[in-house]
């Protein structure tokens, strides 16, 4: 990642409310291509809500998502898959009653146009699905599940990839083997955010970390910094960690 | 004796899985209650009089003709309806008062400008077409009962199961072996994911919603042959007819459907044959039973995935 990059995405001062709550309050930062950012924060802190914001699950209700110097706030999800933004989700949702294969066939059709798409065999191999290619997304396990969720994503050839909880479940094996996927997804240019619960996970793949709580940023940096500030470790590590 | 009312139900099992298709395809893609499914079922039996009464033709050619105007027409109440629907609180409740509404005037319309005259097309002029073209093919008899393992039906009955079959066959056909079956299959697994991959999920559903409402409205242009008349308030009957078969399928699941027409069918033959005077509580009865014992119906599909 290049700290100078101009940035491929700007959340600027987001404002979600669900009744009288605040999921989002004024949140803004940015992201460039080829960088890792993670966003971390206690449960209920918004993250997910940033993301289904981005990603244009829910509309804001104030502020701007800019997306390559366009406004894409409140654009349908579709039309930003299109524009090069995807997303996976905390509990996988694949088509269940498609096989895996028709799953990544129907994704490989959408997405941005200008760039070929890689083929269905190789999406199959390169993320360990190709045993299981004709079976249907129901029987998948909940590892595979992730997995094809996240080739659903990729097959659309996203420029900014959203990641919400992709690491929960997954065995210190698949760990390590995803964030080395992670890693080389950004190095090829692709901008990725990070929703992460795993510390040590954020630590192995994040440039920068964003520390959420109620709806707003407390802190912008390396994780190594986070651990160290009192207001983080007060909202978000817990007390044990400020020693 | 019992070879007829087997037989029967199964000719009127395989008609009644065609009236429940359209409800269960587009709850099983959009999550809305149709209550106005009957009405549209009516309104096809409607282009059938219209058909035969003014054009003078043989009602088989309403078929075509009910499924194009009521694709176009339930692309455009998709259009106006659905979008806002879908972003309430509770779309599912909502849209049984929609169209809930929406069967009211429908019936409230219809009746203003027929009456509530009950409404018929004299048997043998179903398929009248096929048979002049056999004649003059010099293979065709005239178009009396069909004889099936010795016992004779109207042949209205063979035609509208035969053409029951052949409408369901192209709805595994649109769901199985075309693209936008396969989106169509996608968003009905999940409509979330859908919109994530990319699909237009409204441009998927309004397609879905024409097609509902079309196989509803062939179903009505069978009504009249099936039922001996049909009125306005037709529609009512027509749509709990309707939710028996398509719970007992399998709600959300179109092909289930299928299952449901024919027990539900072999049912009501049963019951008009040795009950009759009982045939009227034959739906109730069915969906009581059928939400009491196996409630996600005969097929055991879930209607909801967390």
């Amino acid at each position: 990642m290049s700290p100078d990059a101009v940035p491929i995405l700007k959340v600027n001062d987001l404002l979600k409310r669900f009744g009288g709550f605040h999921a989002l309050d004024g949140l803004t930062f940015h992201v460039s291509p080829g960088e890792i950012l993670g966003l971390v924060g206690p449960n209920g802190s918004g993250k997910t809500t940033a993301i289904n914001v981005i990603s244009g699950l829910y509309a804001p209700d104030r502020g701007d998502v800019v997306f390559d110097g366009v406004s894409v706030g409140g654009m349908a999800s579709h039309k930003l898959v299109h524009r090069g933004i995807n997303r996976t989700f905390q509990i996988p949702k694949p088509f269940l009653s498609l096989t895996v294969r028709e799953n990544i066939a129907v994704a490989l059709a959408y997405g941005r146009a200008e760039v070929t798409p890689p083929s269905t065999a190789e999406l199959l191999v390169d993320f360990h699905l190709d045993a299981v290619a004709d079976r249907p997304a129901s029987e998948l396990n909940s590892a595979q599940q992730k997995m094809l969720d996240l080739v659903r994503a990729l097959a659309t050839r996203p420029r900014l990839l959203l990641l919400d909880e992709l690491a929960a479940g997954l065995n210190p094996t698949e760990l390590d083997w995803i964030a080395g996927r992670i890693k080389t997804l950004a190095k090829s240019g692709m901008a990725i955010i990070v929703v992460e619960h795993l510390m040590g996970f954020i630590e192995q793949i994040t440039d920068r970390v964003i520390v959420m709580n109620a709806g707003k940023e407390i802190f912008e940096g390396t994780l190594a910094v986070a651990v160290k500030v009192p207001e983080v470790i007060e909202v978000f590590l817990g007390g044990e960690h400020a020693a | 004796m019992l070879a007829y009312p087997l037989i029967a139900g199964l000719l009127f099992g395989l008609y009644f899985s065609l009236v429940g298709i359209g409800l269960n395809l587009v709850f099983g893609v959009m999550r809305i209650v149709n209550l106005a499914h009957g009405d549209f079922l009516m309104l096809g039996a409607f282009v059938g009089f219209g058909v035969f009464y003014l054009a003078g033709l043989d009602p088989l050619l309403a078929v075509p003709l009910a499924f194009a105007i009521f694709v176009l027409v339930g692309i455009f109440l998709y259009g106006i309806l659905i979008p806002r629907l879908q972003q309430s609180v509770n779309p599912e409740m909502l849209s049984i008062i929609l169209f809930f509404g929406l069967s009211q005037v429908i019936e409230a319309v219809m009746t203003i400008m027929f009456g509530t005259s009950e409404r018929s097309i004299p048997s043998r002029e179903l398929g009248s077409l096929i048979s002049k073209i056999g004649k003059l093919l010099g293979a065709s008899p005239e178009g009396g009962p069909v004889v099936i393992l010795g016992q004779s039906f109207p042949a209205a009955w063979v035609i509208s199961a035969i053409t029951s079959v052949a409408a369901i066959f192209l709805v595994y056909v649109y769901l199985y072996r075309t693209r936008l079956g396969t989106l169509t299959r996608a968003v009905m697994s999940r409509r979330d994911e859908a919109l994530a991959t990319g699909i237009n999920v409204d441009r998927v559903c309004a397609a879905a919603f024409g097609i509902g409402l079309a196989l509803a409205a062939i179903a009505g242009v069978f009504a009249p042959f099936m039922f001996g008349s049909v009125t306005p308030a037709f529609g009512a009957d027509a749509t709990v007819t309707s939710f028996v078969i398509v719970v007992l399928g399998s709600l959300g699941n179109p092909l289930g459907t299928a299952l449901g027409g024919v027990v539900y069918g072999v049912c009501y033959m049963l019951v008009q044959t040795y009950l009759s005077s009982w045939a009227d509580l034959l739906p109730y009865v069915l969906l009581i039973l059928i939400l009491l014992l196996r409630p996600s119906g005969l097929l055991g599909r879930q209607v909801r995935v967390a």
